[in-house]
């Protein structure tokens, strides 16, 4: 019996090692000489790609309500003038957009591309933050138990073999 | 029972996708309840242009119905209404829209629901995305079952859908992941519903062609399927040159299916266009391993097409539903990189025996959940269970 998911470790692991060592070899951050250190960026780094999902980031929710954030990848065609409005926006719709079309789409394509990578960006900051959370609370609940433990202690212990 | 079955296209010219989960569920279906099929009059989904002649027509074993499509699709409008639908920022009415756009628009099949949908004591839409499906499964909702086919791209987000998900009295899934996603969208507890996938006929005898006659020689790995970017075979070809590049391996990759894009110029890679079934047959026989690349699937018949000839696959792992059934049937390789890409195909084309062995799960895996008896005895439950569930509320 295979199992896959045993096969795929293997392959995760030596294409890890592999990445590492050119990395290292470009001049990457010297930091991954050391292979455990490397792994855990790594962790970090593909659960941000591959295990968040990148429609429901904190990030961007915190941005949602500002406009000035956002960046518009489609159009909307509006007129604030009264009787030539939907003469105009016939004109943009009808006339220019038909014959830019080749350009809009060729930017559009690249916009979108800009989006995924700033969604991507996003979600790594969003999994460091959780990551620097965990870390607090694990480093409180250490210190929690240091000052109980020393409250505990009877007095003038530390004393005693003096 | 009586049952009519909702969806965009339908008849034996659709061989997947989910026009032919409908024509197999409901001819197995039409040999023990009345079944209606409530369909479209196109055959193009892309221009929804009207086809078949409208009105009452057999397929098969199974009654059509069919109704005219009153407006084709602009696919300029349809970019538009996509571009804003999923910009983040649209509006409820801009997202109700681009079902609108997306179409297929049948009024006729709606006035048919609305008027004569209480005539059947079930009612099954296929795929969420369609408008016939968007705009006809509210006005029967208490006897609707959906099969969503949904998958994990930006249109499963709509918030229009939330609320929408809510009405069916069932769900169909095709795999775990698919209710999963489901799930994660709905306000409230999940109906009946039950995991089904499709069935499949055992593979036939192998087939006499030789491939050599098509310029193939081995090993070579296989797609099947629409060669389109939206597949992930831009990926893919750019991930097999490189390959092909830094290793040196007698290799081809064989895309066989209609194309959409630009091929590469490159001699390891041979594109062969639509093929008959004849040489898809023979294509699943001798290939290595089957690849594939898509990034969104809701069931991916191929690979189970693939298993089913007991061929091993190495899939995109960014598809949960993809990895979700390599895991599961044990039957398949997955990537998310080229990097990864580059040492699961190393080592499936370098180790023949695992290779086979792979194969023969997948194998496995198709005999244990995926023929025709097993599926069809899960719907049935389904449809009890549900009368059972309308028996007691009307008491």
């Amino acid at each position: 019996m295979i199992d896959v998911d045993r096969v795929m470790r293997e392959i995760e692991d030596d294409v890890r090692r592999a990445r590492r060592k050119r990395l290292l070899a470009r001049g990457g951050a010297a930091e991954y000489r050391d292979a455990d250190l490397y792994e855990h960026v790594d962790i970090v780094l593909r659960r941000a790609l591959e295990a968040r999902d990148h429609g429901a980031l904190l990030l961007p929710d915190f941005l949602s309500s500002d406009p000035d954030w956002q960046l518009t990848t489609h159009l909307r065609f509006s007129s604030h003038r009264p009787v030539v409005g939907p003469v105009l926006i016939f004109i943009k719709r009808r006339l220019l957009l038909p014959l830019t079309r080749w350009l809009y789409e060729y930017s559009l394509e690249n916009f979108r591309r800009q989006q995924k990578l700033n969604t991507i960006l996003l979600a790594c900051i969003e999994e460091l933050a959780i990551e620097n959370a965990k870390l607090r609370k694990g480093l409180e609940g250490v210190e929690g138990q240091e000052r109980r433990e020393g409250q505990e202690r009877p007095e003038g212990r530390e004393g005693t073999h003096a | 029972m009586k049952i009519a079955c909702v969806v965009h296209r339908y008849g034996t010219d659709f061989a997947g996708g989910s026009e032919a989960h409908c024509r197999h569920i409901a001819e197995r279906l039409a040999a023990h309840h009345d079944v209606t099929v409530l369909t479209t009059c196109a055959k193009d989904h892309i221009s929804w242009r009207n086809e078949y002649p409208a009105g009452e027509t057999r397929v098969e074993s199974v009654r059509v119905r069919r109704f005219p499509v009153a407006r084709q699709r602009s696919l300029n409008r349809f970019k538009d209404a996509s571009d804003l639908a999923f910009s983040g920022t649209a509006s409820e009415a801009e997202q109700i829209e681009w079902f609108r756009e997306n179409g297929p628009d049948v009024p006729e099949l709606l006035a048919f629901l609305r008027e004569r949908g209480h005539e059947f004591d079930r009612v099954l839409f296929w795929a969420f995305r369609y408008a016939e499906v968007y705009f006809g499964l509210p006005l029967v909702a208490d006897r609707s079952i959906l099969v969503p086919t949904a998958e994990e791209d930006p249109l499963i987000r709509m918030e229009v859908l939330a609320p929408f998900f809510s009405l069916p009295a069932a769900f169909v899934f095709l795999t775990p992941e698919e209710q999963a996603l489901i799930e994660r969208r709905l306000a409230g507890p999940l109906p009946p519903s039950i995991i089904v996938g499709s069935g499949l006929e055992p593979a036939g005898p192998r087939p006499l062609l030789r491939l050599e006659a098509l310029g193939i020689t081995k090993p070579f790995v296989l797609y099947l399927g629409r060669v389109d970017p939206n597949k992930g075979c831009e990926a893919l070809m750019q991930h097999f040159v490189r390959f092909k590049a830094e290793h040196d391996t007698a290799v081809q990759l064989v895309m066989a299916g209609p194309v959409n894009m630009p091929i590469p110029e490159h001699p390891g890679i041979k594109a062969l266009g639509f093929v008959d079934d004849q040489v898809r047959e023979a294509l699943l026989t001798g290939a290595s391993l089957l690849v594939v690349p898509s990034r969104f699937e809701s069931l991916s018949l191929v690979l189970l097409e693939g298993w089913n000839h007991g061929l091993a696959a190495l899939v995109n792992g960014h598809c949960s539903v993809l990895k979700g059934q390599a895991l599961r049937a044990n039957g398949a390789l997955y990537y998310h990189n080229y990097d990864e890409f580059a040492r699961a195909l190393e080592y499936l084309l370098a180790n023949g025996s695992v290779t086979t062995e792979l194969g023969r799960q997948g194998l496995d895996y198709v005999e244990r959940e995926y023929r025709w008896p097993s599926v069809i005895e899960k719907i049935e439950d389904l449809l009890a269970q549900l009368q059972v569930q309308e028996v007691r509320r009307a008491r």
